[in-house]
């Protein structure tokens, strides 16, 4: 217990000093404007934009596996759905840190809401984001609420905080637990298209629908963000369940890791089926633009976020490990792969927002250029940071972990 | 000025001589920071040697009639006025710069609020009214800093009976500003020649800069 003691400690020791570095860039970014970042008028997005609409996939793959188990009642995986509905939260938090900090206005953000423009994606995305986040708060609540009245009757603070948030209420009843169900899986069956064709989807359409940018401009896009996205969720609830796990000292439940390794790997050949049409379409039509972005990723100054982190560390090597007969058996071998895994879908989120904004829309206008600046870096490490404090606090207050399982832990 | 009027532009390339005169008069007239320039003119070289000839192509705003900027602007910040050309309201727009991706002509600009202080002096003391609207010094903080910009068709400029500064300052007076619903005007008989062309039209925007080949 020491030891873990002395973990936790470290843990929060690193997350603060991460948050700390991130709240100086983001107040300089404040003070100075976008000066800080090194986006131009040519490439104006950039990494920011990129870990948004990560984390906005993250968050829409979280939530749809969790639903995935409420709703088809896959018990196997249940005991991690309340972890990612959790997650789910916890990531849509950061993507919208991230989204108001590349603002260049952005005491402004509230005029997304006051006006509305119905003709333009992301107006529809902003509203969209408020009914899902409010639907992930409802489901979270209603998945926990039987446990957290159990907690309520304990001692302490976390048993303060459930007794706040149950109202008073202790309707342990069958009955009530039957209501929570139903409940859940209405939401849940609302919540899924919301998520896929609202949220996700959307943020596709932020991109398939700049008919300027011959890249973006595939009906491909979407599916290829909503598929990678369920990748990087299974992925990282993976990786979350083992870490956690091990932690507390408890054992990992290696069949269920084994089975999502199978998932894990069958999303992620199907996202590589998908990202070569991708290519290949649209290389095959020769377009000038289109040719000249897919040089760009291929063979431009960061052609190692291509060749070296999306395709080698993020598909070849995990691919390799799920299917090596010797490594698939190890729970350690398979966290790796799925780490690995989180990582390269980071390449792609990269790789879909800059490459495309490198090359000019016009023949004679000049090549952008992008790498991301100090400011952006440690905003964004920060803001990364702030969503682990966010999630280690969070599975501390509330009964994340079902509670048989937090009694057998202690 | 009446409201029935429909701005165009009419660039004739084989005028144009490339010395880049509007894009300096441009910059004079709106006073605009580095990194921003309402206008430019590319050039391009076209065959292969020894049959070379350079084309030189002037590019504004083209104020399309379908713009993309327009769709995709969140608050409605980016709008059509009346007498065709596109605005930016500098009060609303948020700074998100997704009308700069969707632009197919690289027209608009980020604000990232520089200046020239370093080689002149009191280049903050007054700003162009840009959309009419006088906005006193430049000052930090406030619009049209953190906002996207581009080519206004010198409207501040139309509202005193002037042409655009570019139209004005052409030496080989490539350039021809006027009513496209009058069927009288010079640049509505432009318009109608077999050189006209419009860039990208491939792209379904309808620009209202009209080039003559
Ligand atoms: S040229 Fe670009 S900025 Fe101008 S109206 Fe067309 S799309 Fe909008
Ligand atoms: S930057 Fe301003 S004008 Fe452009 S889309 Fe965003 S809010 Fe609209």
């Amino acid at each position: 217990m020491k030891n873990s003691e002395r973990l936790t400690k470290a843990w929060y020791g690193v997350l603060v000093l991460l948050m700390a570095l991130g709240g100086w860039a983001i107040i300089e970014r404040i003070r100075v404007g976008l000066v800080a970042t090194n986006l131009t008028s040519e490439t104006t997005w950039g990494a920011w934009v990129a870990f948004y609409i990560f984390f906005v996939g993250l968050s829409v793959g979280t939530f749809l596996l969790s639903t995935m188990f409420y709703v088809f009642k896959i018990e196997h995986y249940e005991k991690i759905g309340r972890d990612a509905l959790l997650v789910s939260i916890i990531s849509m938090v950061v993507a919208l840190c991230f989204i108001l900090l590349d603002l260049g206005r952005m005491e402004r953000f509230w005029h997304t809401f006051r006006y509305w423009n119905f003709t333009s994606m992301l107006a529809w995305e902003v509203r969209f984001y408020v009914i899902y986040i409010g639907l992930l708060i409802a489901e979270l609540y209603l998945s926990m609420r039987q446990d957290l009245i159990r907690v309520a009757k304990g001692t302490g603070w976390q048993a303060a905080l459930a007794r706040f948030l149950t109202f008073g209420s202790t309707d342990l009843s069958e009955e009530s637990k039957k209501r929570d169900h139903k409940w859940l899986k209405i939401l849940g069956s609302i919540g899924i298209p919301i998520a896929i064709f609202g949220v996700l989807g959307g943020e596709g359409m932020l991109f398939a629908g700049v008919k300027a940018r011959p890249f973006w401009n595939s009906g491909l896009l979407p599916v290829i963000l909503v598929v990678s996205a369920l990748v990087a969720s299974i992925a990282l609830l993976l990786v979350f369940y083992v870490i956690r796990t091990k932690l507390m000292g408890r054992e990992v439940d290696k069949e269920m890791v084994k089975s999502l390794a199978g998932l894990l790997a069958f999303f992620l050949l199907i996202e590589a089926g998908m990202e070569f049409f991708e290519f290949f379409v649209g290389a095959y039509g020769l377009q000038d633009t289109e040719l000249a972005t897919i040089e760009t990723i291929f063979q431009g100054p960061f052609s190692w976020l291509f060749w070296g982190i999306q395709i080698f560390l993020g598909v070849v090597v995990p691919l390799f490990i799920f299917f090596n007969p010797r490594l698939k058996e190890s729970v350690n071998a398979i966290t790796l792969a799925a780490i690995l895994v989180v990582i390269g879908i980071l390449g792609v989120r990269f790789n879909i927002v800059v490459p495309p904004l490198i090359v000019p829309v016009l023949q004679g206008l000049p090549w952008g250029y992008y790498y991301p600046s100090p400011v952006e870096w440690l905003s964004s490490l920060g803001i990364v940071a702030f969503g682990l404090f966010l999630y280690t606090v969070a599975i501390k207050a509330l009964p994340i972990d079902t509670v048989e399982e937090l009694r057998e832990g202690k | 000025m009446s409201a029935d009027k429909k701005w165009a532009m009419v660039i004739d390339l084989q005028k144009c001589i490339g010395c880049d005169a509007c894009t300096v008069a441009c910059k004079a007239e709106n006073r605009t920071p580095p990194g921003v320039t309402y206008n430019i003119v590319i050039t391009e070289e076209r065959g292969t040697f020894p049959s070379v000839t350079r084309v030189h192509v002037p590019r504004p705003c083209m104020q399309c009639d379908r713009p993309p900027c327009v769709q995709v602007c969140p608050v409605k910040a980016t709008y059509k006025m009346e007498n065709g050309i596109t605005a930016i309201d500098y009060d609303r727009c948020i700074g998100c710069r997704y009308c700069i991706i969707s632009c197919p002509y690289g027209a608009r600009y980020f604000d990232f609020g520089l200046d020239y202080s370093q080689e002149m002096v009191g280049c903050n003391e007054v700003q162009a009214p840009e959309y009419g609207v006088d906005r006193g010094k430049r000052e930090k903080g406030k619009s049209p800093i953190g906002n996207v910009r581009k080519c206004t068709f010198c409207y501040h400029r139309l509202l005193r009976g002037e042409e655009p500064a570019c139209v004005e300052v052409c030496p080989g007076d490539a350039r021809y500003f006027g009513d496209l619903n009058d069927p009288e005007s010079v640049v509505s008989k432009l318009a109608a020649s077999p050189r006209a062309f419009v860039l990208k039209e491939e792209m379904g925007t309808k620009p209202r800069v009209i080039y003559l080949k």
